[in-house]
């Protein structure tokens, strides 16, 4: 037996379990009948151990170079190491599909398993939902929709190779499946609001019951984004790593929409308002990562007329169409039970959450606008037209600062309103650290209204982050008598949720200050020199000391080695062009070499292709761009803290004492 | 937090905050639209370009092939200049900086940039275009090779 036997056999095998998952979930909610819930847990284990068998089989089949299945000869060669090997699961269609189905198995295992035991009626009926959307997806890779196990007639002796960009870096190992990761989890959140408006619950037990399965998915598909950002930055070789490219939009929209749901939770919970608002976020959110799937895989992107070449498309557009039908549909039919009332002081932190959802959702309709506006413009005139990141920078840039004031002023200000005093206690001392930094920014040399907004507004937030953690820390030592270390460390486990999402903004923060420095305040300059030939950026001296060809067995490449000289020293740098045989362009490998404070970034961008006699090498000073991935680690390391269950004996005690606006999660 | 102040904050203070929302909604919405018309760039060929009598400074891509025995590229002054053509019609392409190390003779190449008064196309980027059978492949990828 081949590993395209088992995997195939296994795919067919999960297809009709995943079927009977959704009657047996069904049947159980309905009936209440404990027999079938049984049954649709056995089902869910069976399903996932079979796509699991599959997508190792693809591996297997991968790694060990089985060109009889073309999924293997469209994406690998017996020159590819086994790493990129195994990472061409995702490589392409199929294998991402099949991916994506393996991860939302591993959702219906949790909710079947974990979310049954705690509210048995709702989860079920989500479990029912969940089988239903694992059904659909089961039906892509049994169909030749996107089939993985396609077999070819005729063995082709060697594959043709992953996609050069893919087996350049080892960040495509981890980038793909945190997006899916992220894109899947998502579905359990969108279930329980389903199964909440069939069953026709009032309240917001769908929403505190997935609230830990929403952030973990925001999380991944945030740190997702960051990773996609560090891969384009090492990989494509212009030193930018976002362009508002159409596949870059697919994966920041639904995170965008997430973001606001994330907190607009939070009104839902303390007010027990916005309940229509949050299930129309928690649906956008889901129908913004099937849209995305459906831009990045059919590949409407490169032009509509790709859409009709596979059936990929118009199945996931349907697919699409049925889940925004539906949910609308019950959203709708359920309304009047779903009224909420209240009333908003202006400043307060339910208003704050208002406005930032406001603004999240505004940011998330820009990007989808200029998104989707150049398949309207083909669709209807046959002109291709693409929207530049002028469009997107205008309009993300001041929301972007207006959200970071927000995540400032949010967290302060406590719920149903503040009086004057409150609003001098909580915002003095970030009012000053911000004044003072924009003037230190200002002094060292930053320049541009957004850049010195960034550096005024970062240290807005992280001061108001440090005084809430000191007055934590001082109300527990008063309390509970505890050393400064031992409160600050019960802070985080005791309301986790609360602190880490501190150290989320902190780090949204620090990725807001390194995106304004490394767009407004980088150096570039570019020279054509002859081996030994010196070029000056900003203080520093770049040497080319030659050309040298590399030969590999998947590759060549032609390197030039470069001596970076500052006041520190001496040190080598290595920007090199990578050819591909299955390839008709060259792959750039820049040279890189980071600090705390600036990145040097080395381009080759052209040589003397006979005599390797000069080279032209562009030179970047990219200042705090390393402080973007650091910053994507905080938010990860946050979400985590946020995400890990809280020990909440004492916690209410702290809670009730502590002064004002410091109270409230 | 008094009973009093949560009172006068009720209705009305509901009413003002979500006009105000609605209000940054629809603004921050007309100057997405207003936006998007001046940010629309084009993708023409060299004919089409033509055709459409593009607007000297109106910015625009244009896609063709590098005709061959016109590619040109001085070190000293950084100057590069090649013919763009798609079988009818050949629009000389002046752009500075090294050529990315893709761009051939005979192969396609994709420019950004405007039309000059005179008719030739002054590029601000020029990418080297790439075999189609590597589309996108994965969820986060950008075009290859931007030379800005």
């Amino acid at each position: 037996m081949s590993w395209g036997d088992v995997g195939a056999g296994a795919l067919r095998a999960a297809f009709p379990l995943a079927l009977w998952g959704v009657v047996a979930a069904t049947q159980a909610a309905w009936r209440r009948d404990g027999r079938f819930l049984a049954s649709a847990r056995m089902t869910a284990i069976a399903t996932l151990a079979l796509v699991t068998v599959a997508s190792l089989a693809m591996v297997g089949a991968l790694v060990s170079h089985d060109f009889s299945l073309h999924y293997v000869a469209e994406n690998n060669a017996r020159e590819t190491p086994t790493y990129f090997s195994a990472i061409s699961l995702w490589a392409a269609l199929e294998g991402s599909i099949l991916l994506w189905t393996t991860i939302l198995a591993g959702a219906v295992v949790y909710v079947a398993w974990r979310g049954t035991r705690e509210l048995p009626r709702l989860a079920t009926t989500a479990l029912a939902l969940l089988f239903a959307m694992l059904s659909f997806f089961l039906l892509l890779v049994v169909t030749p929709a996107a089939d993985p196990f396609v077999r070819l007639d005729a063995v082709p002796l060697n594959g043709r190779g992953p996609n050069p960009l893919l087996q350049d870096h080892w960040l495509m190992g981890l980038h793909p499946p945190l997006l899916y990761l992220g894109y899947v989890l998502f579905s359990i959140p969108f279930a329980y609001a389903m199964a909440s408006l069939i069953l026709g619950e009032g309240g917001d037990r769908w929403m505190v019951a997935t609230r830990r399965s929403a952030l973990v998915a925001w999380a991944l598909l945030g740190i997702g984004i960051v990773a996609g950002g560090w891969w384009s930055y090492n990989v494509l070789g212009w030193g930018g790593y976002w362009a508002w490219d159409p596949v870059e939009n697919a994966a920041i929209m639904p995170w965008l929409a997430a973001t606001a749901y994330l907190h607009s939770v939070m009104v839902e919970e303390k007010r027990r308002m916005l309940r229509t608002w949050n299930l129309a976020l928690v649906i956008g959110t889901f129908a913004l990562t099937i849209l995305g799937t459906f831009l990045t895989r059919s590949g409407v992107v490169n032009s509509v007329h790709s859409f009709s070449q596979s059936a990929i498309g118009p199945l996931l557009l349907g697919y699409l169409a049925a889940v925004l039908a539906l949910s609308v549909g019950l959203l709708l039919w359920r309304s009047a039970r779903l009224a909420d009332s209240g009333p908003v002081a202006p400043i307060s932190r339910e208003a704050v959450f208002l406005f930032q959802n406001v603004l999240f959702v505004a940011v998330t309709l820009t990007v989808l606008l200029g998104t989707l506006y150049p398949l309207a413009v083909e669709a209807l005139s046959g002109d291709q037209v693409s929207i530049g990141s002028p469009y997107f920078d205008r309009v993300a840039v001041p929301l972007g600062l207006a959200l970071l004031f927000l995540m400032g002023v949010g967290p302060q200000l406590p719920w149903h309103g503040a009086s004057r005093a409150t609003l001098e206690r909580q915002f003095a001392a970030p009012v000053v650290t911000s004044g003072a930094l924009a003037l230190v920014a200002l002094v060292v040399g930053v320049r541009g209204t957004a850049a010195v907004l960034a550096f005024a507004l970062a240290g807005f937030v992280c001061a108001t982050v440090a005084q809430e953690l000191a007055r934590g820390i001082r109300a527990r030592g008063t309390l509970h008598g505890e050393s400064a270390t031992t409160a600050f460390a019960n802070l985080f486990k005791r309301s986790g949720r609360r602190y880490g999402g501190y150290v989320v903004h902190v780090g949204v923060a620090v990725i807001a200050l390194a995106i304004a420095m490394s767009q407004a305040q980088a150096v570039q300059a570019e020279a054509t020199l002859g081996p030994g030939g010196t070029m000056e950026v900003a203080g520093r001296t770049v040497v080319f000391e030659g050309l040298r060809d590399v030969v590999e067995p998947r590759r060549t490449q032609v390197v030039a080695d470069l001596r970076v000289i500052d006041g520190g020293g001496s040190a080598p740098l290595v920007a090199a062009l990578s050819y591909y045989p299955n390839a008709t362009g060259a792959i750039g490998s820049p040279g890189i070499r980071s600090s705390a404070t600036e990145d040097v970034y080395a381009i080759l961008a052209a040589y003397d292709g006979r005599s390797r006699a000069w080279a032209t090498i562009q030179i970047r000073i990219i200042p705090l761009v390393s402080w973007l991935w650091i910053g994507g680690a905080i938010v990860g390391i946050g979400a985590l803290i946020a995400a890990l269950p809280a020990a909440r004996a004492r916690e209410r005690l702290v809670a009730a004492t502590v002064p004002a606006g410091a109270g409230a999660e | 937090m008094s009973v009093a102040r949560r009172t006068t904050a009720g209705a009305s203070g509901r009413r003002l905050l979500l006009i105000t929302a609605l209000a940054v909604a629809v603004g921050i919405g007309w100057s997405a639209l207003a936006a998007l018309g001046p940010s629309a760039i084009y993708y023409l060929t060299p004919t089409e370009a033509k055709a459409k009598q593009i607007a000297p400074g109106t910015t625009a891509r244009l896609g063709g092939q590098v005709e061959v025995g016109t590619l040109r590229y001085d070190e000293t002054t950084r100057d590069l200049r090649f013919i763009l053509a798609d079988g009818v019609t050949r629009t000389l392409v002046i752009g500075r900086g090294a050529p990315p190390a893709l761009l051939r003779e005979g192969a396609g190449a994709v420019v950004e940039g405007v039309f000059a008064t005179d008719g030739s196309f002054r590029a601000s980027s020029v990418i080297a275009k790439h075999d189609e059978v590597y589309a996108p492949p994965s969820p986060s990828q950008t075009p290859p090779h931007r030379t800005p």
